[in-house]
């Protein structure tokens, strides 16, 4: 009987730390773009791959993965989820060969960045400058900065104000599209501006 | 000897920790929060800067909002606190790491540039675990 008693008192304590180690867990959500990705859970019972949108799983590997209750998340996470900042974006602007100048659809691209970026607090831009792998690598280093730094005038010309802002260039050394050297490639004469 | 050096050495650690440019910045906030940077704890404001060894605190009934260089958002409920105990983003030398550690809170987390670039170079530790971020969001909660 006392063996009995035992045993229960195990199978209970087993239940409570199940319980209460189901209290920290990690639930998986779509990507803002609807793809889904994945999480993988290391804990000291075990390790546990999540890869479907609304399942989760305690964050000591001891459970599989399993749906999560709508109101227990808006329950657990709803004040994070509600201060989520605005996503952050980029866009991408292109030039014409050997300068920085702005092709027309570009240019005529600039006042909704403008717009985009002055709806964020703090806005905290980035402005990465390339080129095609024409000519020298080292002058191609320093038109993509020219590109980045032309972009970056603009960008104050209409006004904007900005929390930070680093300006860079990436030469020729990161294409959009690969191609030879010496390659003319309107896709990678550009200019990455994002904005957070 | 050896000691003053390594004194020395942990004052020029501290010192280079201090000046270490943001790598993000507070969006939003509601309620007590705060930014710990070397020591130093600043109120959260819209515009506070985030640098490697920052830790976020928020009290109760707050939230905080945090946006990192590469485009990772993360976003916390009340009574949280998470470190960000490692961040390196060199996209251009192939440097990328991120790590948080979220010792109590609940977050909501969408991976940035980091994660799409390396997938295995994202976690975010807990007392009872570690996740490993591929490329998603997700929502983590910890009781302490």
């Amino acid at each position: 009987m006392a063996s009995l008693a035992k045993r229960l008192l195990v199978i209970a304590g087993a239940l409570l730390l199940t319980a209460c180690g189901s209290k920290s867990y990690v639930v998986l959500l779509d990507n803002p773009d609807g793809t889904t990705g994945a999480v993988v859970v290391k804990g000291a019972k075990g390790e546990q791959v999540i890869d479907q949108t609304g399942q989760g799983a305690p964050v000591d590997g001891s459970a599989k993965p399993a749906v999560v209750p709508a109101a227990d998340i808006q329950r657990d996470f709803g004040s994070a989820m509600a201060a989520r900042p605005k996503l952050p974006e980029r866009f991408l602007l292109y030039f014409e060969v050997g300068g920085a100048q702005l092709t027309p659809d570009s240019t005529a691209l600039l006042p909704k960045i403008i717009e985009n970026a002055a709806q964020r607090p703090a806005v905290d831009v980035s402005i990465i400058g390339h080129t095609d792998t024409l000519g020298r690598a080292e002058q191609n280093e320093a038109l993509a900065l020219k590109r980045a730094q032309a972009v970056a005038e603009l960008i104050k010309k209409k006004g904007l104000k900005v929390h930070a802002l680093s300006v860079e260039s990436h030469g020729e050394r990161n294409p959009l599209v690969k191609t030879p050297d010496e390659t003319s490639e309107p896709r990678n004469r550009r200019v990455e501006v994002s904005l957070r | 000897m050896r000691r003053w050096f390594l004194i020395a050495a942990a004052l020029c650690a501290t010192l280079v920790y201090a000046e270490s440019p943001p790598i993000g910045y507070v969006k939003n906030v509601t309620g007590d929060a705060s930014v710990v940077t070397a020591g130093q704890a600043r109120k959260a404001e819209v515009g506070t800067s985030v640098h490697v060894g920052s830790v976020l605190r928020t009290g109760q009934q707050a939230s905080l909002g945090v946006t990192f260089k590469d485009e990772t958002v993360m976003s916390f409920g009340p009574n949280t606190e998470l470190t960000v105990d490692q961040y390196l983003y060199e996209p251009g030398q192939g440097k990328l790491r991120m790590n948080g550690k979220l010792a109590k809170g609940s977050m909501n987390y969408v991976s940035g540039v980091i994660a799409k670039l390396q997938p295995d170079a994202v976690t975010v530790t807990t007392p009872a675990g570690v996740i490993g971020v591929r490329g998603t969001q997700f929502l983590l909660k910890v009781e302490e």
